[in-house]
C-alpha cells in the first residue's frame, strides 16, 4: 500500500545568522492513506514545521535533510524540494492562524473563486455554489458571510471559513494545523464530526495538529507526540492516552485541566531546551522525573514496544 | 468635563446600556454605509481586582465587548466607564492615558504582532511613555520573558520566526510588562499545549494577585475559565443572558444558553471520554 505521507530521517531547520536552528530532527513517520494522524506536543516542538513540510509551504530560508514522500512521490530529498502538482491539489492546508490563509483584500466569495478557478477552472457561479456547500458544513450562513471581508468575521468564523476553503479543494490529503483552537466546544464537535464524516465518505487522509490531547484521542487513529523537534512516542491514539509511556506524554496527560475536579493545576517545571542548546542526550532530560544516568549522554532512539507502539525512552529498553 | 470620577470608584469597568456594532461599506454604484449592531443594551459592572470570564458562542460579540472596553470601538449609545473615566466622553487623544494602563492579549497572535519589529521592541512598547529608565525597561522585559517561559534569545527574533504558542506568550509578556491596572485576555491560551497552558494560568493568577488588578478573560474553554475567574458572564447574540459565580453557573445554569454551553462542553468531553 502506498503511504499518504512518509518521512525518513527528516530534519528541517531555519537558517539563522549564526547557523541553522534545527526545529525538526530525524523524524520518521508514516501516515496511511485514509487514516487520521495527529501530531501533538509542546509549543515550539516543531509541529507546524512538519505541517509546512508536508503541505509544501516551507519558507525559502529553510534547510532540509532526509526524505519526505507524498503518495509515494519524493517531495524532499535532502536539499531538493519539489511540490509541483502536489501543493494545493493533492495536499491542502489549514494554517494555524485562521486569518493567515485568508486574503485580507478579498471577500470570502472571491477567495473561493480564486482558489477554485486556478485549481479546476470553475467560473464564478460554480465556485459560489461550491462555496455555499462547504460554508454550510461549518455552520456559516453563506448569505451573510460570502460578501464579508475576513476582518469582518470573528476569530472562530475566520477559522471556519479557512476550513471550508481548504475542504472545497477536494484534495486527498488535508493538513490541518490547530483547526479548532479558536472554537468553542459546540463548534469543535461540529467540525470534528464533519471531518470524520468527510473521511468516511471520501476517504481523505487527515494530518491533524493539535495540542488538545482529548480531541486528538477522539478523532485520530494514531498519533505522534513531539518534544523539542523529535518524536517522543508514536502509536494508537487511544492507547497512548490510556497508558502514556514516555514521561513527557504522561506529563501532558496529567496537566490537562478538567472541569469537575477543582484541584490545583500541576504546572510542570522547567522549559524545553532551545534548539540551539541540544546535547547528545535526551532533550527531556532536565525536566524528566524518572531520568536515568544514560539519558544525559545518549539520545534514546524510537524503540518498538510491540505492535505499532514506539517510544523514545531508555526506561523501555 | 470628562475628568469627573465615576459614580462608584471601586468599579473598574462599568458599561451602561451599551449598543455597539460595525459600519460596513456596501454596494458598487452608490456606496452606502450599513450599520450592523453587535452588542445590545449591555450593562456590566466589574469591581476593582475581580477576575471575570466572558463566555459565549463564536460570533456572540466577546471580542467586540473587549474592544469597547479598550477604547477601540465607540458605542452608538450608552456609557463606558473604565478605571473611573467615561472613556468615550473624553478627547480621543487623552484616551490613551486610561487605556495604556490596560494590558491586552488579542485573539489572533499571528496577526497581532508587528512583523517589522523585533520581539524585544514589541514587548517593550507598553513601557514607552512610562517613568521607567532605560535600564529598568530592559530588566522588566527580560523578567516578563522569563515568566512566560521563553528563552532570552527569542527577544532578538522577528514574529515570523516564532511558533504559534511562542507568539501568544510574547503577547502575554507584553500585556504584563508595565504592571497594568487591568488585564484583558482574548483566548489567551488557545495556542498553548497543556503544560505551557498550566504555567501561563498560574503565572496570570500570580500576577493578578501581586498587582491586585482586574482580570477579564474571554475563553471558550470552561476549565480555563474555572482557573482564571471567579465570576462568569454569558453572552448570547450580543446580550448578557446570565452572570454569576463560576461554580453556581456551572452547577445550576439559569438560562437556556448557559445550559447549552455547559451541555455541549460535557458532550464533547464525553465523546472524548478517555482521561
Ligand atoms: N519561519 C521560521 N523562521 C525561523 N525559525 C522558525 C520559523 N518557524 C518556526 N521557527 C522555529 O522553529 C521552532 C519550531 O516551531 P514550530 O512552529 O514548528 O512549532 P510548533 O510545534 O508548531 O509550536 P506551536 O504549538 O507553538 O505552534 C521554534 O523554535 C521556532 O522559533
Ligand atoms: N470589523 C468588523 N466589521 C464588521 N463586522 C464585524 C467586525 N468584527 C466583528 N464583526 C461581526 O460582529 C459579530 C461579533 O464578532 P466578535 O468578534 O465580537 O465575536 P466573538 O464572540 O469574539 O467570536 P469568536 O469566539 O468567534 O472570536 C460577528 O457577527 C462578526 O461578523
Ligand atoms: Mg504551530
Ligand atoms: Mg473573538
Amino acid at each position: 500500500m502506498v503511504l499518504a505521507v512518509a518521512s525518513k530521517g527528516l530534519s528541517v531547520g531555519y537558517e539563522e545568522v549564526d547557523g541553522v536552528l534545527w526545529a525538526v530532527r530525524d523524524v520518521s513517520i508514516e501516515v496511511k492513506a485514509g487514516e487520521t494522524f495527529c501530531l501533538a506536543g509542546e509549543s515550539g516542538s516543531g509541529k507546524s514545521t512538519i505541517a509546512g513540510a508536508i503541505a509544501g509551504i516551507l519558507p525559502p530560508h529553510t534547510v532540509t535533510k532526509g526524505e519526505l514522500y507524498i503518495n509515494g512521490r519524493t517531495v524532499i530529498r535532502d536539499e531538493t524540494r519539489d511540490y509541483e502538482g502536489i501543493r494545493g491539489r493533492v495536499v491542502t492546508y489549514v494554517p494555524q492562524s485562521p486569518g493567515a490563509s485568508l486574503n485580507p483584500y478579498m471577500t470570502i466569495e472571491e477567495q473561493f473563486y480564486s482558489v477554485l478557478k486556478s485549481l479546476y477552472g470553475l467560473n464564478k457561479r460554480e465556485s459560489k455554489e461550491r462555496a455555499k456547500v462547504y460554508l454550510q458544513m461549518v455552520e456559516l450562513d453563506p448569505d451573510s458571510v460570502l460578501d464579508d471581508y475576513p476582518h469582518e468575521l470573528s476569530g472562530g468564523m475566520q477559522q471556519r471559513a479557512a476550513i471550508a476553503l481548504a475542504l472545497s479543494t477536494g484534495a486527498r490529503i488535508l493538513v490541518a494545523d490547530e483547526p479548532t483552537s479558536a472554537l468553542d466546544a459546540h463548534l469543535r464537535l461540529q467540525i470534528v464530526e464533519e471531518l470524520s464524516r468527510l473521511r468516511r465518505e471520501t476517504g481523505v487522509t487527515l494530518v491533524f495538529i493539535s495540542h488538545d490531547l482529548l480531541l486528538a484521542g477522539a478523532i485520530c487513529d494514531r498519533m505522534a507526540v513531539m518534544y523539542a523537534g523529535v518524536v517522543a512516542e508514536v502509536g494508537g491514539a487511544r492507547a497512548i492516552l490510556e497508558k502514556p509511556l514516555h514521561p513527557y506524554t504522561l506529563m501532558l496527560v496529567e496537566s490537562t485541566p478538567r472541569l469537575d475536579r477543582r484541584k490545583q493545576l500541576k504546572p510542570f517545571l522547567g522549559e524545553p531546551p532551545k534548539p540551539g542548546e541540544l546535547t547528545n542526550g535526551c532533550p527531556f532530560f532536565n525536566r524528566c522525573p524518572s531520568r536515568l544516568t544514560v539519558c544525559a549522554v545518549k539520545m534514546p532512539p524510537l524503540m518498538s514496544i510491540g505492535g505499532e507502539r514506539h517510544v523514545a525512552c531508555w526506561l523501555y529498553e | 468635563m470628562w475628568h469627573v470620577g465615576s459614580t462608584n470608584d471601586s468599579m473598574h469597568v462599568e458599561l451602561k446600556k451599551v449598543n455597539a456594532g460595525y459600519y460596513t461599506i456596501e454596494g458598487f454604484k452608490s456606496i452606502r454605509r450599513k450599520y450592523v449592531q453587535v452588542l445590545n443594551e449591555v450593562s456590566l459592572r466589574i469591581r476593582d481586582g475581580e477576575r471575570v470570564a466572558i463566555i459565549g458562542e463564536s460570533g456572540s460579540g466577546k471580542t467586540t465587548l473587549l474592544k469597547v472596553m479598550l477604547g477601540l470601538l465607540q458605542p452608538v449609545s450608552g456609557e463606558v466607564w473604565v478605571l473611573g473615566q467615561n472613556i468615550y466622553n473624553m478627547p480621543k487623544r487623552d484616551r490613551w492615558r486610561i487605556t495604556h494602563k490596560i494590558g491586552y492579549v488579542p485573539q489572533d497572535p499571528f496577526r497581532s504582532l508587528n512583523p517589522r519589529l523585533k520581539v524585544v521592541d514589541i514587548v517593550m512598547e507598553p513601557l514607552e511613555r512610562s517613568k521607567f529608565s532605560e535600564k529598568e525597561r530592559v530588566e522588566r522585559v527580560s523578567e516578563a520573558f522569563k515568566m512566560v517561559q521563553l528563552h532570552e534569545s527569542v527577544l532578538n527574533y522577528y514574529p515570523s520566526q516564532l511558533s504559534g504558542g511562542m507568539m501568544q506568550r510574547v503577547l502575554i509578556a507584553r500585556s504584563i510588562v508595565h504592571d497594568p491596572e487591568m488585564i484583558l485576555l482574548d483566548e489567551p491560551t488557545s495556542a498553548l499545549d497543556v503544560s505551557t497552558q498550566a504555567q501561563i494560568i498560574s503565572l496570570l493568577n500570580s500576577i493578578q494577585e501581586r498587582l491586585d488588578c482586574t482580570m477579564i478573560t474571554v475563553t471558550h474553554d470552561l476549565p480555563v475559565a474555572q482557573y482564571l475567574a471567579d465570576r462568569v458572564v454569558i453572552l448570547h447574540k450580543g446580550s448578557i443572558v446570565e452572570e454569576g459565580g463560576f461554580e453556581e453557573v456551572i452547577r445550576d445554569p439559569k438560562s437556556e444558553h448557559a445550559r447549552h454551553i455547559i451541555l455541549s462542553y460535557t458532550l464533547s468531553v464525553n465523546s472524548t471520554n478517555l482521561l
